[in-house]
């Protein structure tokens, strides 16, 4: 533990680098998926081979395309981050995918029918109504992305990955302790923040929660008033 | 006036879904698509917006053609109400009614005014404007759907299958709902059901479609019930269509009995005597106000003392074995149905105060039947339009009926 407090300026720097390592390249998936995921639900067709293509990536192992590419990025963060968003696809892509799928036919239909052009209906109707799947699927990415980012540790660039490495060169274990625990904290703060910002951004699913609460309590109520008699 | 010229919708492999529909619309009427699954009424509603393009011939609104609008633009000004109301589940009640006066350009104080006015159009609570969709019950939901499709004011509304989606007592409140708001609206409405009866009441023109997308017969309700253009449209109407009839037959035109109404004053000999005359097995008893009181079997008559006045006699209630029907507001079909509930085979007619006019029996209603069909046919006659004419009609005859 004193170590922890001697080193916070230090683990403060990696857990920063962690986080940037592993957001960017999610934001970079999802800038990604969005657009193929469109395209992919108005041509149904395109939509198995981009998922095979994408689960083939997903499939190599990171060390390896990390090592790969180096020859062409060199020893820089885009190194570690090019492999990263290419795996943040594996669950963007089918969650934005699953989410405009979603949209109700008939929502789709009178959204058209009122006289809704493509773009508009895409951008006021479809996307808002996929944002619960999409995020769901963000959650996922964020939270794999910040652990993979510690296999960059073996290449010299790896955020909190390097106390792993450190740890056991030095055969330290604190240091390595000390290491899964951010980790873990950094997934579950932004996790924690994800949730926050899809509350923010579907009030309407807000008011499920509410309505189900109180319908909840009313019940519980009701509940505890047989139990008194 | 939505016009319909030769349209064809014919898909990628050969099937057609409407073929050659010709049909005119006239402005601030309701006309009903119905038929089966498969007869090409939805597929006729949805070309009027060009949600789905014809193939070939031409829909004109006001005599320009849809084809030559941006499909957009000309769908904001035509209301729309889909099954299942397709609301939009992110946004609030309020801003759903406000969608097309927004999409049109309206100022986003005035939309949401105008969405205010509509919800209390529709019979809308005021508190439901903050809430969401999914916090509405599915005839709530539906009403919302109309009040959104009315909300830019556009003079035509179309409705898929409106009011399929919601329990049947939920239903018959919508329909209702609909003709009270066109009675006060006058918009031009075409409605696509598969239910013959909500087409015959909500419609004023029905035009019943066929399998292959076939229009049949177009005409009012009155006529296609007496006088469907062929047996499918018979078979379509069902077996009960010459007692739904009725509905439209003024039960004004009963000659009603008034030998079997008493006063309750009248002693129990001097009522048999009279049951005796009228060859009545039954007497209606009333009060000095000639309210119904209840109803005097003879049999029992005959074995009360001869001077107990009727008042003082226990008497088969008029409530609870049917009902009875008002001669200046109901139909034929009410005055048959309390005919038939009642346990002495006739009903009593009263007027607007309650009181009673007379008495049915199935002798004057099948009189009222025939004198009301001959009326028809000399209205026909008078017009020049052959009864149940079927397949292109013409504009005179579908303002003409």
């Amino acid at each position: 533990m004193s170590w922890a407090f001697s080193n916070l300026s230090e683990l403060g720097h990696l857990t920063g680098q962690n986080a940037y390592l592993a957001l960017v390249p999610v934001l970079i998936g999802l800038a990604v998926s969005l657009p193929l995921g469109v395209l992919s639900v108005r041509y149904g067709w395109l939509y198995p081979p981009m998922l095979g293509v994408i689960s083939i990536l997903y499939a190599l192992p990171a060390l390896a395309l990390f090592v790969a590419l180096i020859a062409y990025t060199g020893l820089t963060d885009t190194t570690v981050m090019i492999p990263l968003a290419i795996y943040s696809l594996a669950s963007i892509f089918p969650s934005v995918v699953d989410g405009l799928r979603a949209v109700p036919d008939p929502v789709r239909q009178a959204a058209t029918a009122m006289g809704f052009g493509t773009w508009r209906r895409l951008i006021t109707v479809e996307l808002p109504i996929a944002i619960p799947v999409v995020i769901a699927g963000l959650r996922i990415a964020v939270v794999s992305s910040i652990s993979l980012v510690s296999v960059g540790g073996l290449i010299g660039i790896g955020g909190l990955g390097y106390l792993f490495i450190d740890g056991e060169q030095r055969d330290f274990s604190t240091e390595i302790v000390v290491g899964i625990v951010l980790i873990v904290l950094l997934s579950l703060v932004s996790d924690v923040i994800l949730v926050f910002i899809r509350r923010l951004l579907t009030p309407w699913q807000r008011a499920t929660g509410a309505a189900e609460l109180r319908q909840f309590r009313r019940r519980s109520a009701s509940f505890g008033h047989a139990g008194g008699m | 006036m939505i016009t319909f010229e030769r349209v064809t919708k014919r898909y990628p492999g050969g099937t057609v879904a409407v073929d050659e529909l010709n049909l005119e619309i006239p402005d601030g009427q309701t006309m009903v698509f119905v038929g089966p699954s498969g007869c090409g009424k939805t597929t006729s509603l949805r070309m009027i917006n060009r949600m789905i393009e014809a193939t070939s011939g031409r829909i004109l609104i006001d005599g320009k053609d849809v084809k030559e609008a941006n499909p957009p633009l000309l769908r904001r000004g035509i209301g729309y109400v889909i099954q299942q109301a397709g609301l939009f589940p992110h946004r609030t009640i309020l801003d759903n009614i406000a969608t097309v006066p927004l999409l049109i350009g309206r100022s986003k104080a005035d939309a949401r005014k105008r969405a205010h006015e509509l919800m209390d159009l529709v019979g809308l609570d005021a508190q439901l404007a903050r809430r969401y969709p999914h916090q509405l019950s599915g005839g709530q939901q539906q009403r919302v759907g109309v009040a959104r499709a009315l909300a830019a004011d556009p003079p035509i509304l179309l409705m898929d299958e409106p009011f399929s989606a919601v329990d049947p007592i939920v239903r018959a409140s919508l329909q209702d709902e609909l003709l009270r708001l066109q009675a006060e609206l006058h918009k031009t409405v075409v409605l696509v059901t598969h239910d013959i009866e909500e087409a015959i009441k909500v419609g004023d023109q029905v035009a019943i479609f066929r399998p292959g997308g076939k229009l049949v017969q177009v005409d009012s309700p009155q006529n296609l019930l007496a006088a469907p253009a062929d047996g499918y449209v018979e078979d379509f109407l069902g077996f009960d269509r010459g007692i739904r009839r009725l509905s439209f037959l003024p039960a004004g035109t009963l000659d009603l009995d008034l030998n079997g109404v008493v006063g309750q004053e009248t002693s129990a000999a001097a009522a048999l005597a009279q049951a005796q005359r009228a060859g009545a097995a039954w007497l209606l008893v009333v009060d000095s106000e000639r309210h119904p009181k209840g109803w005097a079997a003879a049999a029992n008559l005959a074995s009360a003392p001869g001077d107990t006045p009727l008042s003082g006699l226990p008497l088969t209630s008029t409530s609870g074995h049917g009902h009875t029907f008002r001669v200046d507001t109901d139909s034929l079909r009410a005055a048959l149905d309390a005919t038939v509930l009642s346990p002495t085979g006739q009903a009593a007619g009263l007027d607007g105060d309650g009181r009673v006019v007379g008495l049915t029996s199935y002798d004057r209603l099948k009189t009222a039947i025939a004198k009301a069909d001959e009326q028809a046919r000399a209205e026909e006659a008078a017009s020049g339009i052959q009864p149940g004419a079927s397949g292109a009609p013409s504009g005179e005859e579908v303002t003409a009926s």
